[in-house]
């Protein structure tokens, strides 16, 4: 009898330590995965000329917009169409050209103003324009920019959350 | 166990599959698209209706679309012609998130498209772009001759494969 209820127990520990194992496997992997997809839609890559607390949150900008006696920011569209609302459109900023007309904007502008910039095509990983604004005014000294943090493009992160939208 | 697996599963991978899920799957209709092409004339997706057909959502200042036309254009000049067990030719309906007329129009002349282009170059505000919920380019979706869904977003070899296995013998 207390040979067979030992025996029971050992069984049990085995069966016990075998459930640990396998949902400590399966975490593993769950984590790693979990992980792995998130970094496709990262807001900042090792040589990225932002900082993390540069990165402004939609929800928080469109609360500033939505309220009529918060101070308002400069809010600069750097991509392909100005869609948020209030926003001055500049173009692509991987053109040249329309990199020198937001210098030209920047140029009139105090050092310590509230400057957002945004673009919105595509993941960050692969967007060619905020790498070259954002440089831009960190070169011009700015002390008061952000990006808008669009990780995904401008439809996930800003339309479909009915955020203000110029008309 | 099971039901522990299941759960942790569920709370990992929840928020990924419900974002993903949408009315588009293979068995659905899809849903009509009205859009100008170039020369400002209007082509409706559902006059289409009998071919093959591969809605390509795509813009030129998206790098993996542009890298993608190449590819299509061999898709489109080996099947263009051939018949389907669901449908007679292959087309491809080109639909542009571009925003400016001249980068689209000067893209399709100087790669030498020759297949459906349609834009309202309303950027990612198009309203196509809400209809097909596209969570990001490229985007596509691959219908039979009566304008149902039979794959959502292959790419390379696994679209070639599925247009393929379509083809009657």
């Amino acid at each position: 009898m207390n040979i067979s209820y030992a025996s029971s127990i050992r069984q049990l520990k085995i069966n016990n330590i075998r459930m640990k194992t396998k949902i400590l496997i399966f975490l593993f992997l769950a984590i790693t995965t979990s992980v792995f997809a998130s970094c496709q839609f990262t807001s900042q890559g090792q040589n990225d000329p932002w900082t993390q607390q540069q990165l402004l949150a939609p929800a928080d900008l469109a609360k500033v917009l939505n309220d009529p006696k918060a101070p308002q920011p400069l809010v600069f569209s750097i991509g392909m169409q100005a869609i948020i609302k209030g926003s001055i459109d500049i173009g692509p900023a991987m053109k040249a050209e329309n990199l020198n007309t937001l210098k030209e904007k920047l140029n009139k502008l105090p050092k310590n103003s509230q400057i957002v910039v945004y673009c919105g095509c595509c993941p960050f990983s692969r967007c060619p324009n905020i790498r070259p604004a954002m440089e831009l005014l960190k070169n011009m000294q700015f002390t008061n920019y952000k990006l808008l943090n669009l990780p995904q493009n401008i439809k996930v992160d800003w339309i479909d959350k009915d955020y203000p939208m110029a008309q | 166990m099971r039901i522990l697996i299941l759960s942790v599963a569920l709370l990992l991978f929840g928020g990924t599959i419900s974002a993903q899920s949408t009315g588009l799957e293979p068995g659905n209709k899809s849903p009509g698209i009205m859009l100008p092409n170039t020369k400002g004339d209007t082509v409706a997706l559902s006059s289409l209706k009998g071919k093959l057909v591969l809605i390509d959502f795509w813009a030129t200042w998206c790098s993996p679309c542009v890298a993608e036309q190449t590819e299509l254009a061999k898709l489109y000049n080996k099947y263009k012609q051939s018949t389907f067990t669901n449908g007679k030719g292959f087309e491809i309906y080109g639909v542009s998130l571009d925003a400016k007329k001249s980068n689209w129009e000067n893209f399709i002349t100087k790669n030498k498209i020759n297949w459906i282009q349609v834009s309202d170059l309303k950027f990612w505000r198009s309203p196509v772009a809400k209809t097909y919920n596209i969570q990001a380019l490229p985007f596509n979706i691959l219908m039979d001759g009566n304008g149902i869904i039979i794959a959502k977003n292959l790419h390379g070899i696994d679209l070639e494969k599925r247009i393929e296995s379509f083809l009657r013998k």
